[in-house]
């Protein structure tokens, strides 16, 4: 009998918080005073970082020199593959009319080269690029082999279309005697990209590492041989290599180029005059109707000079506070109608 | 699929007509004829529908039957064969998930029937070859075979019984397992072999059977006496021999098993609809990315810039091949877009949620010691969507603890003061007689009473003799004829039992009188009436008969009726259940004649009912009435209380019972269902019955009442349920015959027209009441309301085996773990121990399970909108080149880890209102009523919203990237940390948007909400942590922890966050401010009314039913 009870004891559904659905719950009740301080807060922060934003954008110099149209010359004959090694030079004169102080940094900007295109995007060997098989170059068609099938490093498409143009920048201190401002190609890439994602095949030397493999089809200069004066900028470990090589997401993007070097007359930073850029001009965009310009611009501890995230947070922190103004003369007006009642 | 599987193993079905010829022992029946050796199916029971060897094939065949699954397995094949962005791993582990889980749990539960069927066909069985009892296993038994079966054990297969060891060849039997009755049947073998007692003996039987061709007819009654069915258990015989007839597929018990009918709950025809809706926008956003990608390719630089040539193989693709995968590859690309997570998420909810109904404590009954029951989880959030209930009467809204009250003997009125405590009674009450009838009326009564039932007595074992009256227990399948025997014990005359045939009785002077029981005309719910037919030991011939007035009084001289009547009426007034008494002398001539026509009919093989029921009609005529009898069913617990709060959620509530009108009219009113305010609309055979032709007088009644209700309730059916508080009542009371009369009167044109006015006036009514209703016209009412316009969720609850149709039919049934049997609780949905737990059931489990799933629902539509959004927009800025925005890993991951375990938790958990709330505000459950989340309304505010979302996040990241650096040392992101802001801000933003959607925070909700968030974070930095060396691509190598190196991507994610849930926020503010204003408004408004406070309802005690009195 006493078993037949625990029996049924046992089908009695167990008491506990969770199988009853009354586990202790914390229920938000909002409070108009709450409510309304936390929007005012929010609005006030928004403000705050919006004008704050604003302001350190409006602080940095920014220059952009596009210079397909001032070098047509040299686009015209870029137009044409088969002119690839027919130098051509161009210098473009500018004024600069603030100095621009703190670091400068040297950006090239293209317009319409879509480096987010699936296929493009796909067109390299990463192991390659690690230094692990130079051999492997499965992903990188339709730049994977020359015509008589040595492989190609750096392998595929991306590395192929390296920005090949050499800018330097010169300042014209007095009318007749440019200086070439001294510029640093150190420091331009991710840490991690430089020491780890990408690294040479060892060996004694760069050239002999590279044996038994070919330099891209659009290169002129085989990957050993980037840098002439710094030799340990060279092969996969090349600076410019590796900034290129991280796709940008957008058709139209900025990759920097260099950094200057503040020394001498460049210690505070580009002061004001004239100056001049000089370019090697490789980099054909005519043909897909592109652009190329060349971007000097210093930066503050939000970056680079756009007024967006700045205005974005004015105008949020504009409405948070419309809002919460309204919803105070609301809360008010309630107020007023219940004290009515309770007068009544 | 029981048919399929007995085609199969039946095959040539249609050559086989009439009968069928059985030789027993398969011994030809004479020597000279040839022994054809007939092909019947063998006594394999297979309810299984695998076995090991086709479980694969036939089981990812039906999987990928269903639309969804066949989907993403199209999905999975173009990403294999289509050179696509994504990975075939990002769709294919999800489908891979989901059909394994679905494909073990239906292989255990194949398992588990196999297991059931091997249990039943591995049985071992005796049976008599040459002579010889042979062991064999269940499922070799042959057609023709004869088989020995031992007490308590279950046939294996139908049986023709030859002999029992009792001399006069009786068994008894139960079928519990069959109809959930649970009283002994007698059945009797063939008179011709009642001899045959051993196995030598039965051995020389030669003989052919004929007999019919397998029918599944098991409830007009359990096949003539000497059939014994599979499934069924031998009780109180020793052992018993029969010879096979049907076998394995072709038995009652396997022809009646039918699998239940997969229901489908309105949530999830919604969930189908948004799905086509979502593969319209996905195909239409494959179709636009394909075309502009053509337009755009259509300037050659564009095309093939000198940077990204083409390789050989895709120079020489013909174009219309290209655009056609290039369709593919987008589509592959957005078809995140219709989450493969979702059905798996659905799935767990609903059968996790269900648990949350058998854990509830509320549910258990102290006095069966049970809680309730899920059969299924399938149709959860149906029980907030119930717009009608259908409730049986006896057992669900009443306990039917049948009670004896009161007997009227010739008119004279007994009634016992006597209380019994429980089954066993005794004799000892002291009775009062207010006046007495003859004595020897009064005898006879209570005789009738005694022995015109179907009682078995189970005597305990512990006594010797079961003549010791003081320890009977009595048996049967119907408690009104336990508490009619108790109530004729209380008044002198004790059933004792049945011994050889004989019926005994000890009388008031305890003396022993035997009848002997020469026919049993059983109970149906046709004739509405019962009878038997004893011989005294005079040898008189005796027939009782009782049954309900309305099949008694046709029958009985007329002269007798009026003063019994008018007992019956006021008892049926009082709620109480009656049943009049005749009996009637049979000459001797006249029973020669009788015996004969009933075995002749019975011995028919064909239309064997409709004989077997003329001659009960033929038998039960010319009667002379006793007296009535009165027996109280009592109210269930709460059963008021629960039909108020139901009604005051707005649902209808429709009772439909087999019992007479009065009775059911009586019960309405102590429940509630009717007030007394309510003016009740009849159509009755009584209403109709006045006018000569009642067709007329119907089609008069309908009209005149569709024009009182039209009148009352203007054209606003809309708020017709808001409306029910301030109009006028109306309560509907039908009955069975004026029900077919409507629904059936085929030959008139009209009959439609008949139909529709009836459903106009059901539809305006609060409450209707059907009564003398058949389980098949349940069943049909049911259906018609199912079908009506906007197709209104209908719920069953029923508690007996009449109900099984009605709960079968219905969109949600209810079975009540009642006293009469267990039937209506297998074949129902949900079953609980009473009626009151509906209350709970709907307002609080139903209401909450709805706003989780529909919730769950949207959401997920809604997740994967703004995941997809971005995506999508994406190709407008790279080309039409089909690049990925996200990582593959985020991709594959975004469904099944970041985001999934959040809405699985609010799904289970959320609880938006108090549970006591809800169950106490009935009006609540109004508000999600007719699937009020999943209308078009909250749908596009959703995909508004997720359109909206989705476009902050790509755009405000895309001006965000407008600047040179968002690093103070000017180092520049790639297209991957783009893709990663997008992402960090999506994954943030829909996981708070649901933190802001849950209303109760448990510690389970934190953990999964802010670990969920955890978890991404934690999961890109070691993602982008390692050089995968399995990975081709090191995309996502240190790009997490690169982003938020930068202040500007901090506060750019924290601003895009901000403004994605910014309006979210504003709508909770707002939706607080009016509730907040609305439930002032509502304290101001009770602080004045309760100044003019009246009493909406008048307590159950206070009302006389003098009250209704002038409608009827």
């Amino acid at each position: 009998m006493k078993r037949i009870s625990e029996d049924y004891q046992s089908r009695l559904p167990d008491n506990t918080a969770l199988k009853q659905q009354q586990l202790p719950a914390y229920r938000l009740q909002l409070s108009a005073t709450g409510v309304l301080s936390g929007f005012f807060a929010a609005g006030a922060f928004c403000l705050g970082m919006g004008i704050i934003l604003i302001l350190s954008a409006k602080s940095i110099k920014e220059i952009e020199v596009k210079y397909t149209k001032i070098c047509a010359n040299c686009a015209e004959l870029r137009e044409d593959a088969t002119n690839f090694d027919k130098e051509c030079t161009c210098s473009i004169p500018f004024y600069l009319s603030e100095t621009m102080k703190g670091n400068v940094y040297m950006y090239y900007k293209l317009y319409g080269f879509y480096q987010n295109l699936y296929q493009y995007i796909l067109s390299r060997s990463n192991s390659q690029l690690l230094g692990t098989d130079l051999k492997d170059v499965g992903n990188c068609a339709p730049f994977s082999n020359s015509h008589d099938g040595t492989p190609i490093a750096p392998c595929g498409a991306i590395a192929n279309s390296i920005f090949n143009d050499t800018i330097i920048l010169s300042y014209n201190l007095n009318s007749s005697i440019p200086i070439e401002v001294p510029m640093l190609r150190s420091k331009i890439t991710w840490w991690t990209d430089k020491y780890v994602k990408f690294q040479n095949p060892s060996s004694i030397n760069l050239s002999s590492a590279f044996a038994g493999t070919t330099k891209p089809p659009y290169w002129s200069k085989p990957v050993y041989e980037l840098d002439e004066e710094d030799p340990g900028n060279n092969g996969f470990l090349n600076d410019d290599f590796i900034v290129w090589m991280r796709t940008a997401a957008f058709p139209t993007f900025k990759k920097l180029y260099r950094r200057l070097n503040r020394i001498q007359y460049f210690i505070e930073g580009l002061p004001a005059g004239n100056y001049s850029f000089n370019i090697t001009y490789n980099f054909p965009v005519t043909r897909f109707k592109g652009e190329k310009s060349v971007v000097l611009s210093t930066l503050t501890w939000s970056g680079g000079s756009s007024l967006f995230l700045g205005l974005a947070y004015t105008v949020t922190g504009a409405v948070t506070w419309l809002a919460s103004f309204s919803m105070m003369a609301i809360h008010l007006m309630l107020k007023k109608k219940k004290m009515l009642f309770i007068q009544d | 699929m029981f048919r399929r599987s007995f085609n199969r193993f039946c095959a040539g079905e249609e050559k086989r007509v009439g009968t069928r010829t059985v030789f027993v022992g398969n011994h030809p029946v004479s020597e000279t004829e040839a022994y054809i050796a007939q092909r019947f199916c063998d006594n394999r029971i297979v309810s299984s529908k695998y076995t090991l060897w086709n479980f694969l094939p036939k089981n990812l065949f039906e999987q990928f039957r269903r639309i969804a699954n066949f989907y993403f397995l199209i999905i999975f094949l173009v990403q294999v064969t289509v050179d696509t962005p994504t990975s075939p791993v990002t769709s294919g582990l999800p489908l891979f998930f989901v059909i394994t889980v679905t494909a073990i749990k239906q292989g255990y539960e194949d398992w588990l029937r196999h297991r059931a069927d091997n249990e039943v066909n591995k049985r071992t069985v005796y049976i008599i070859e040459n002579a010889k009892r042979v062991r064999k296993e269940s499922e070799k038994i042959k057609v023709g075979d004869v088989v020995e079966v031992q007490a308590d054990e279950t046939f294996p297969c139908d049986l023709i019984l030859l002999s029992s060891c009792t001399s006069d060849g009786t068994c008894y039997v139960t079928t519990a397992s069959l109809d959930g009755e649970s009283n002994c049947k007698t059945h009797y073998a063939v008179r011709d072999t009642i001899a045959l007692h051993t196995a030598e003996s039965i051995d020389t039987l030669r003989a052919a059977i004929e007999c019919e061709q397998p029918q599944p007819d098991l409830y007009k009654s359990l096949g003539p006496e000497n059939l014994l069915l599979k499934g069924a258990t031998l009780k109180n015989t020793k052992k018993i021999y029969g010879v096979a007839v049907y076998t394995g597929m072709e038995t009652k018990m396997a022809l009646n098993y039918q699998g239940k009918s997969q229901k489908r709950s309105a949530v999830e025809k919604s969930i189908n609809a948004f799905l086509i809706v979502y593969l319209f926008i996905l195909l239409t956003k494959a179709a636009v990315c394909t075309t502009l990608k053509y337009v755009w390719q259509s300037t050659p630089y564009n095309d093939e810039p000198w940077y990204n040539q083409k390789t050989q193989k895709e120079r020489e693709t013909l174009k219309v091949l290209k655009m056609f995968t290039d369709f593919l590859s987008f589509m592959v690309l957005f078809n995140f877009i219709i989450p493969v997570s979702m059905y798996v998420t659905v799935e767990m909810q609903k059968f996790l949620g269900s648990f949350f109904i058998s854990w509830d404590k509320d549910f258990y009954d102290e006095e069966i010691h049970e809680g309730a029951l899920v059969n299924t989880s399938d149709l959860n959030e149906e029980l907030g969507q119930v717009d009608y209930i259908f409730t049986d009467k006896t057992g669900t809204l009443t306990e039917n603890s049948m009670e004896f009250i009161e007997c009227c003997i010739d008119g004279h009125k007994y009634k016992g003061v006597a209380q019994e405590a429980d089954g066993l009674s005794e004799t000892d009450g002291p009775l009062t007689y207010f006046d007495k009838a003859d004595k020897n009326r009064e005898e006879l009564f209570l005789r009738a009473l005694c022995l015109c039932h179907t009682v078995e007595i189970k005597t305990n074992d512990a006594v010797d003799g079961p003549t010791e009256s003081a320890k009977l227990t009595y048996v049967s399948s119907s408690p009104d004829e336990i508490a009619l025997v108790k109530g004729a014990k209380k008044y002198g005359f004790t059933f004792v039992g049945i011994r050889n045939g004989h019926m005994r009785i000890e009388n008031q002077r305890k003396e022993i009188e035997e009848y002997e029981l020469l026919h049993t005309l059983n109970f149906d719910s046709v004739r509405r009436r019962m009878s038997v037919i004893v011989k005294t030991q005079a040898g008189d011939i005796l027939l009782f008969c009782k049954g309900a007035d309305s099949a008694v009084f046709p029958r009985v001289q007329n002269h007798e009726i009026e003063l019994t009547k008018a007992h019956v009426e006021r008892n049926a007034m009082d709620g109480y259940r009656t049943l009049c008494v005749a009996f009637k002398e049979i000459t001797p001539d006249d029973y020669e004649r009788i015996n004969r026509q009933l075995i002749e009919a019975k011995m028919a093989l064909q239309d064997r009912e409709e004989k077997m029921e003329k001659v009960f009609d033929d038998i039960e005529t010319n009667m002379n009435l006793i007296g009535a009898t009165a027996v109280e069913d009592k109210l269930q617990d709460q059963a008021a209380e629960t039909i108020e709060a139901l009604h005051a959620a707005g649902l209808k509530v429709w009772v439909l019972t087999g019992d007479k009108m009065e009775t059911a009219k009586s019960t309405c009113y102590a429940c509630r269902l009717f007030q007394t305010s309510t003016e009740l609309l009849e159509l009755t055979t009584k209403t109709i019955e006045e006018s000569e032709r009642k067709e007329d007088r119907l089609h008069e009644l309908l009209i005149e009442y569709r024009k009182k209700l039209l009148h009352d309730f203007p054209k606003s059916t809309r708020s017709l349920k808001k409306a029910w508080t301030e109009h006028q009542e109306y309560g509907l009371i039908i009955d069975g015959s004026t029900l077919s009369l409507i629904l059936n009167s085929s030959q008139d044109s009209s009959s439609n027209n008949y139909k529709s006015i009836f459903l106009q006036i059901c539809m305006k009514c609060t409450a209707v009441l059907c009564c003398r209703m058949a389980p098949l016209q349940k069943a049909q009412i049911v259906r018609m309301v199912k079908n009506l316009k906007g197709s209104p969720i209908t719920l069953s609850i029923g508690d007996g085996a009449n109900d099984v149709s009605m709960i079968l039919e219905s969109h949600v049934g209810i079975g009540i773990k009642g006293k009469e049997g267990r039937q209506a609780a297998r074949n129902s949905d949900y079953a609980v121990p009473k009626f009151k737990h509906l209350k709970k059931l709907l307002l609080a489990h139903g209401h909450l399970y709805y706003v989780r799933i529909a919730h769950l629902v949207q959401y997920f539509f809604y997740k994967n909108l703004c995941f997809i959004l971005p995506q999508f927009l994406y190709q407008f800025f790279c080309g039409f080149s089909q690049q990925p925005l996200y990582d593959a890993a985020y991709l594959t991951m975004y469904n099944i880890c970041f985001t999934s375990l959040p809405i699985l938790a609010y799904s289970l958990l959320e609880q938006h209102i108090n549970i006591d709330t809800l169950t106490s505000d009935p009006r609540l459950y109004m508000k999600i009523s007719g699937n009020a989340m999943l209308q078009l309304g909250p749908f596009l505010y959703w995909t508004f919203l997720a359109a909206f979302e989705g476009t902050v996040f790509f755009f405000g990241t895309y001006f965000l990237f407008q600047t040179s650096s968002l690093e103070e040392n000017a180092k520049v992101y790639g297209n991957w940390t783009f893709g990663t802001i997008v992402f960090t801000v999506l994954v943030f933003t829909v996981t708070l948007k649901l933190a802001l959607d849950t209303r109760f925070w448990t510690w389970i909700n934190h953990f999964v909400i802010w670990g969920s968030l955890a978890f991404y974070v934690f999961f890109s930095f070691f993602w982008g942590g390692i050089i995968w060396p399995f990975l081709k691509q090191q995309r996502m190598y240190f790009v997490f922890a690169q982003m938020l190196s930068s202040v500007s991507t901090w506060l750019a994610i924290v601003l895009l966050i901000f403004i994605s849930l910014f309006p979210e926020i504003l709508l909770i503010v707002l939706k607080n401010v009016r509730r907040r204003s609305a439930r002032r408004n509502l304290s101001c408004k009770r602080a004045s009314d309760s100044l003019s406070a009246r009493p909406s309802v008048r307590p159950l005690l206070l009302r006389t039913f003098s009250d209704e009195s002038n409608i009827l």
